[in-house]
């Protein structure tokens, strides 16, 4: 700051041509900051434009609704869309209650306490667990110590350690939008802390609340590395392509996409595993939209704010 | 009647706080029992086969069917690929937050933020797949090579460790007072001088906690590099040729390991190995943001 000031108090010349470069300088570091923006959306429409080109061929009813194929071509993915979405199912069952319980004890109840903070450690910890050692932690607990083998509902509780602090903060942030006169009005007409969470905040919260849920969901649905020990990669030929039995193993469509391509056994591996990741990349975006399009109306519809 | 409703209540508080608490501490069980278990399993190739740590750690030899186990060659890739991922994909994504919290217009901010957020909902193994498809081929074209390695795994890395950097770093400049940005331009700096000099050092712990949570995510990915890299297991001489990373060896090799063979307990140790690097990730930030504070 000094030297620039110093700079205004140099001969005239001197200075117009400083200003003249500084100003330069100026437009061009605002060009720059531009390209690198724009450079991302060119990259992100890219991607999809590319998937669809490569993936669009793959797409057929039969492709979507069929099982997979051993060794002969024309297999589908039928059983691993149906498990990826199981398996989400399972995770938010198992995820829900517990992350907007910890995240409402931490905004509403929870002051500034040693309990406090070793709660927000735990999850920031957890939350920087990599997906794979996640995976590992979940060979170790469901498949080697309880024997329950490569199954659906080992998956989803892996996923659900990998998912908790992510919700937590949905849950904490959710909250934490809703003003403090709400809660002063309900406690003040003498509701206790429990009424008014459950009937003032969490309502006028709910459409961030979904919002995020639903965000968190997308990543959910795509998560491959934590699964491929968990739930396994391979699917159970049973007397449907729809297996509810938890207990049993379950491929999902981002694991099938990585392992069809790893083994390679069936001659169009490539054009499933392009099928698989267009339907991966379009389900990311149905995610996002609805994301935003719920959570929206719930705001709407439970808070009249627009 | 009132005394009872009013008991009720009490009741129902009582239950309620006991139930927040309990999701509260599952959070802390969780963490304790991912750090007991894989600290068990990951020093059982130690004590229980007395592989020798040092050799582990810094032997470049990788040989499981002859019970050599030397991860240097993973470590390396690892280091390198985060390395490279931060350099490019670092002042990438820092410059977008600055964009974001700065420059942009809001109706140009509300077509780009949910392309952002679509570009974190991508599954690893759909970027590996892209890296693999899009990126591999191009490489082997421009650099005649085989294309997968490090290069093609930094870049994967990069672009998937930008939405954590950019919505990180915009979050650190928002919180910078308005009376900075005010105190500059009055003193006649221009736009790209106040958020060199002033906005982004005022803003530098908030930055570095997006950074280190883009080494974070890095380190840990899986899929998109195991697609990419090439999966050799040597210390990568060059960007260009192929190698691997502790979290892409893992998933190969664990379907194969035997429970309780040293090949499996050899993985548990690279697994623990990416925890801890995770746990001092973790307490870096907590100082950057100490240091704030």
């Amino acid at each position: 700051m000094a030297r620039a000031l110093i700079a205004t108090a140099s001969p005239e010349k001197l200075n117009s041509d400083r200003a003249r470069s500084r100003r330069l300088l100026d437009k061009f570091m605002t060009g720059v900051l531009w390209a690198a923006a724009s450079s991302i959306i060119v990259l992100l429409l890219l991607f999809i434009a590319y998937e669809f080109v490569q993936g669009w061929g793959a797409l057929s009813w039969h492709f979507l609704t069929g099982y997979p194929s051993a060794s002969d071509a024309g297999g589908g993915v039928g059983p691993e869309i149906f498990n990826s979405f199981y398996i989400l199912i399972l995770t938010l069952i198992f995820t829900l209650p517990i992350a907007v319980g910890a995240g409402v004890y931490l905004q509403e109840y929870a002051g500034s306490g040693r309990f406090r903070d070793l709660v927000q450690f735990s999850a920031e910890s957890l939350a920087t667990v990599p997906s794979i050692v996640m995976g590992l932690f979940g060979l170790l607990i469901f498949v080697q110590t309880f024997h329950w083998h490569f199954t659906a509902v080992g998956g989803a509780l892996t996923l659900t350690l990998l998912n908790l602090p992510a919700l937590m903060r949905v849950t904490q942030e959710a909250l934490g939008s809703v003003a403090d006169t709400y809660r002063e009005a309900s406690m003040g007409l003498g509701a206790t802390k429990w009424q008014t969470v459950l009937k003032v905040i969490l309502p006028s919260a709910i459409g961030p609340l979904t919002t995020g849920v639903v965000l968190v969901a997308g990543r959910i649905f795509g998560e491959t590395a934590a699964l491929v020990f968990t739930a396994g990669a391979s699917v159970s030929y049973g007397a449907s392509a729809y297996d509810f039995n938890p207990f049993h193993t379950a491929e999902t469509l981002a694991v099938h996409l990585w392992s069809t391509h790893r083994e390679a056994l069936v001659p169009d591996a490539d054009q499933i595993a392009n099928g698989s990741a267009l339907v991966l990349l379009i389900m990311v975006l149905v995610f996002n939209v609805v994301a935003r399009v719920v959570g929206r109306q719930l705001t709407v519809r439970l808070t009249g704010k627009a | 009647m009132v005394g009872v409703r009013a008991n009720k209540a009490h009741r129902d508080e009582r239950i309620a706080l006991v139930f927040l608490i309990l999701c509260s501490v599952i959070f802390v069980v969780g963490i304790g029992l991912v750090l007991g278990y894989l600290a068990w399993n990951g020093t059982k190739l130690f004590f229980q086969d007395h592989y020798s740590l040092l050799t582990f750690l810094f032997s470049p030899d990788w040989d499981s069917l002859n019970n050599k186990f030397g991860a240097l060659p993973f470590i390396a890739g690892s280091l390198l690929a985060t390395g490279f991922a931060i350099v490019v994909g670092g002042p990438l994504g820092v410059a977008v937050g600055v964009f974001f919290s700065e420059l942009a217009p809001k109706r140009v901010a509300d077509v780009m933020k949910p392309a952002i957020e679509v570009l974190v909902g991508i599954p690893s193994v759909v970027y590996g797949w892209l890296g693999l498809t899009l990126l591999v081929p191009l490489i082997a074209k421009v650099f005649k090579v085989e294309g997968d390695g490090l290069l093609a795994g930094g870049i994967v890395l990069s672009i998937m460790i930008l939405p954590t950097v950019i919505s990180l770093s915009e979050d650190a400049l928002k919180v910078v007072p308005n009376s900075l940005r005010e105190g500059s331009a009055a003193l006649g700096a221009t736009r790209w001088e106040t958020i060199s000099r002033v906005l982004v050092p005022a803003a530098s712990s908030g930055l570095a906690v997006g950074i280190i949570l883009g080494i974070a995510r890095a380190i840990g990915e899986t899929l998109a590099v195991q697609l990419v890299l090439g999966n050799a297991s040597v210390v990568p001489s060059s960007f260009l040729k192929p190698a691997a990373a502790l979290t892409s060896e893992i998933i190969l090799d664990m379907g194969d390991a035997p429970d309780g063979s040293p090949l499996q307990h050899a993985l548990f140790s690279m697994a623990l190995l990416l925890l801890l690097i995770s746990m001092v990730l973790i307490v870096l930030i907590h100082y950057a943001l100490r240091k704030r504070a």
